[in-house]
């Protein structure tokens, strides 16, 4: 793994918990899918995204998207995760498949839009899941970033952009399934981020020694 | 197995010397049984280089110092302590724990400075996986059996507990470690050795010791004679493992109140961790059993256990209960 310069976030599951209801919602009233729902925001959601890319249908969802961002509960160790990545020189950068004005209300709500540098979602992307991260790929080198991602959807979408893909892991028992898909890492605290960063250099630098 | 080189230094200096010449791939090899074993689990971390410091003669001995306390050379095996006079009469505690480390074959090779800087023993990265402390980046203890190897205390990247009954019965007697370092002698407290999961060199490690400096020597200042300590330690089997959940407890007592406490767990955390909130809440009270349940109530606040060892932190305050009971009771 190269030196991480940029960190690519997907707010649901990775900033915060979200409720599930919404998503499940918008696949139920706009592509009549019902189905075992889950309990995991993210699972719900990626969901909704395999119909939506499916499908050009996309009125309505915004609605239903404001009250899953109202309803998300962020969680206690992004601010100072967030805080001390930026101390370190990392640029953070949100990747979503979320419309713009669902991501600028739960940043700005937050009080985090001050930390991402540059916010991707599918209407500046012009698409969902891998779009958003290619974009946000346009002015960050690959090989020096790294995707967070709670989902196999998200391991896809990063194996499709070219970027390492870090699981997030939520839940253990679907994050020993998603160890199975080999993403390049696994934190199970985003306050684990930065050491994250310290820990590739110091390897690379130790092993550059060696050699 | 991997190609191997192995130094045979006579003397401390010439240890450092050669570490600081071979680099971070260079280990010091004493009793063998953790780094015998990294190699033999192919770990991706384990030395090629080994420097066996079996013949420098003034790094095993266990002696009374000056001022009544004693020291221990680093490389005296655990059988020595175990069967020490010096050390039943000054530091029974301390003995009892040396005595209930892994089986006797094994304590008689160990040494001291092995136990106190020994790797992890996670069956992931025991077993190869590509793990924080093993090349990788990700904690397969974290989503995987975390039941018996893994913090219920919360972690850092790596969530394997520190192992070591050692450090975890000398912290209560307020013991130091010396270390031979390029720069000279470096003296540190026992918790200033293994503060739990830190970078050092590149890689992962529970302690502090850089990759070019030797531990040489523990010292245990003189116990007041109304010192009363205790080992405790549960593990799943009676013999030979490790402790799922142990306490080292020391009380300082006069006419019967606690004058000052160390209340360390080990088992449960990437460090020995000592609970100073329930040391605070022992200081002036006047020792009884019921004391026990009153400190569990307040011990461990921060726990965070993962999927399957949240029994870890019961088991921990049913020892700090049974530690105080055995205390009263003893007085």
């Amino acid at each position: 793994m190269q030196p991480i310069e940029a960190i690519l976030f997907e707010p649901v599951g990775c900033l915060a918990e979200f409720p599930p209801e919404p998503f499940q919602e918008i696949a139920a009233q706009l592509f009549g899918r019902r189905r075992q729902p889950s309990k995991s925001g993210s699972r719900s959601y990626w969901h909704l995204l395999n119909l939506m890319e499916a499908a050009s249908e996309t009125c309505m969802v915004e609605t239903l998207e404001m009250e899953a961002v109202a309803g998300a509960s962020l969680y206690e160790d992004v601010l100072p995760a967030a805080s001390e990545l930026r101390s370190l020189g990392v640029k953070l950068l949100i990747a979503s498949s979320l419309s713009s004005s669902a991501v600028r209300h739960f940043l700005e709500a937050r009080g985090l839009a001050g930390f991402f540098g540059e916010v991707w979602t599918r209407d500046n992307s012009g698409g969902i899941k891998a779009a958003a991260l290619k974009s946000a790929l346009a002015t960050t080198r690959s090989e020096r970033a790294i995707y967070l991602t709670d989902t196999a959807e998200g391991l896809k979408a990063a194996k499709s952009a070219g970027i390492n893909a870090v699981l997030m892991m939520n839940d253990p028992d679907e994050a020993r399934r998603l160890a199975l898909r080999n993403p390049a890492g696994g934190i199970v605290s985003l306050h684990e981020l930065p050491d994250f960063v310290r820990v590739v250099v110091a390897q690379l630098a130790s092993s550059q020694e060696v050699g | 197995m991997k190609q191997i080189s192995i130094y045979r230094p006579t003397s401390v200096e010439e240890a450092v010397q050669i570490l600081t010449e071979q680099g971070p791939k260079a280990a010091v090899y004493a009793g063998g049984t953790d780094l015998l074993i990294r190699l033999k689990n192919r770990l991706t971390q384990a030395p090629t280089q080994l420097i066996d410091i079996k013949r420098i003669h003034n790094l095993r001995y266990i002696k009374e110092d000056s001022g009544g306390g004693v020291r221990i050379g680093a490389a005296t095996t655990l059988t020595e302590i175990a069967e020490s006079d010096l050390l039943k009469s000054r530091y029974p505690m301390l003995v009892q724990a040396v005595n209930m480390i892994s089986s006797p074959e094994l304590r008689n090779a160990s040494t001291l400075g092995g136990d106190l800087l020994q790797e992890v023993w996670c069956q992931y990265l025991r077993g190869g996986y590509a793990c924080w402390r093993n090349g990788g980046y990700m904690c397969y203890g974290a989503i995987g059996d975390n039941s018996y190897y893994h913090s219920a205390m919360g972690g850092r990247l790596c969530y394997a507990v520190y192992p070591g009954d050692v450090a975890t019965a000398l912290i209560p007697f307020d013991a130091r470690v010396k270390l031979a370092t390029p720069g000279g002698t470096k003296e540190l407290s026992i918790e200033q050795l293994v503060p739990g999961d830190l970078l050092v060199d590149g890689r992962i490690q529970s302690h502090v010791v850089r990759y070019n400096e030797i531990l040489t020597e523990v010292t245990i200042p003189t116990p007041k004679p109304s010192l009363r300590a205790s080992f405790e330690k549960l593990r799943p089997r009676g013999v030979w493992d490790f402790a799922m959940a142990s306490l080292a407890m020391s009380l300082q007592l006069r006419s019967g109140a606690i004058e000052d406490a160390r209340v360390v767990f080990g088992g449960i955390a990437g460090k020995p961790l000592r609970e100073t909130t329930v040391e605070n809440f022992l200081k002036g009270k006047t020792l009884k059993e019921e004391l026990g349940g009153q400190a569990a109530g307040l011990a461990l606040a921060g726990a965070a256990p993962l999927k399957y060892n949240a029994t870890k932190i019961d088991m921990a305050k049913g020892l700090l209960q049974s530690g105080i009971a055995k205390l009263n009771a003893a007085n």
